[in-house]
């Protein structure tokens, strides 16, 4: 009789468990916040070199020290053209902490259509054109959007799987942030401590 | 008692897994009924109804989607020398608006929709059965994400009779 009660309440809090978080997810999910998948956190984010808009090579380590949102994203894409206007705010606010937003177009259209839509979207950070080695090297990007957001320390700290909300961006960007490049002053340091600028947590 | 506390607890769990899908947890699909033999006499022509279906939870932009940047659904058909496509003949698609922007309407398909190919056999067609080949294009997405554009390839008989 209390062996049936025990599975019973198990069975119960096992139910009511799944029922709230089913619950909380498809709200999320109402209000446009989808989930974070945690399996990228703290792998190096693969290097790349791409052409930009206006014809430059860009390389990924270009940025290092810096705070970076890598965002794939094609002209096609609905719910992409939601994120641009959310990106260029980000972009002036955080800019001069050391954010870059690079925008990576998984477009197959002619590069002056794309830059044309970035520039009626307003868009003021680097649009690359996407390749699909870089869309591989980051685990083969099957659906857009997609983001990476990485450390100073080039380390991706979160992936967005799909449209996030803005708040949900602007926290992943602010713990991109949250490192800062430290320059140890050569001449200062005992030779046992010299070494190229590291990254220190900002709290530190 | 056990028993039904057991199928209760299926029961959630699968909807609990299914409320909790996000973008990538399925892959966009679009399948096509089984046409079958379509019979033309030499000379005539013939409505070919090809019937779709779009997987639950995603929808694809319809013919005429309502921005040039958007990838339409298309038909692509090759017919043999013996027979010619006339048409295609799009449904209207259904203005919808999503949560990624619940102020925008966008032009979609979703569910089952048809696409009617007209076939027409010249009149000095000869007789025999003849395969049409092609592909329906199309770019899908869901609630939150998009998908590259995929194509499914379409396939049915025309049995023409000459005169």
């Amino acid at each position: 009789m209390k062996r049936n009660a025990l599975v019973f309440a198990t069975l119960l809090v096992a139910i009511l468990t799944m029922l709230a978080t089913g619950t909380y997810l498809d709200r999320n999910r109402r209000h446009g916040a989808t989930r974070l998948l945690g399996d990228v956190h703290g792998v190096p984010a693969p290097d790349f070199e791409l052409t930009s808009l206006d014809g430059k090579r860009v390389k990924l380590s270009d940025y290092r020290g810096k705070a970076v949102l890598l965002n794939f994203w094609a002209t096609w894409c609905s719910p992409c053209k939601v994120e641009m206007p959310w990106f260029v705010d980000l972009q002036k606010k955080y800019g001069t902490d050391g954010l870059v937003i690079l925008g990576i177009a998984m477009d197959d259209t002619e590069t002056p259509k794309i830059a044309q839509f970035a520039s009626e979207m307003g868009v003021n950070y680097p649009v690359l054109l996407g390749t699909d080695q870089v869309s591989e090297a980051y685990g083969n990007v099957q659906f857009l959007p997609t983001s990476f957001y990485i450390n100073r320390e080039g380390k991706i700290i979160a992936k967005g799987a799909g449209l996030l909300g803005r708040n949900d961006i602007e926290e992943n960007i602010r713990k991109a942030l949250a490192s800062r490049v430290v320059s140890i002053n050569k001449a200062q340091a005992a030779p046992s401590q010299q070494r190229d600028p590291e990254v220190q947590p900002a709290t530190q | 008692m056990m028993r039904t506390l057991a199928a209760l607890l299926t029961t959630v769990l699968i909807a609990g897994v299914a409320g909790a899908q996000g973008p990538g947890d399925s892959v966009p699909s679009v399948t096509m009924a089984p046409v079958g033999k379509v019979q033309l006499k030499a000379g005539s022509t013939a409505n070919v109804e090809i019937a779709f279906r779009v997987g639950s939870g995603f929808h694809i932009n319809s013919n005429k989607p309502k921005s040039e940047l958007l990838i339409p659904t298309m038909l692509k058909l090759s017919p043999p020398q013996q027979v010619s496509i006339a048409a295609i003949q799009y449904p209207a698609g259904q203005d919808m608006s999503f949560p990624f922007a619940p102020t925008e309407k966008l032009n979609v398909y979703s569910g089952d929709f048809s696409i009617t190919a007209v076939v027409k056999a010249p009149a000095k067609a000869t007789s025999g059965v003849f395969p049409v080949t092609g592909e329906l294009r199309f770019q899908a997405c869901d609630r939150s994400a998009c998908y590259p554009p995929r194509s499914i390839p379409i396939k049915f008989e025309v049995a023409v009779k000459s005169r």
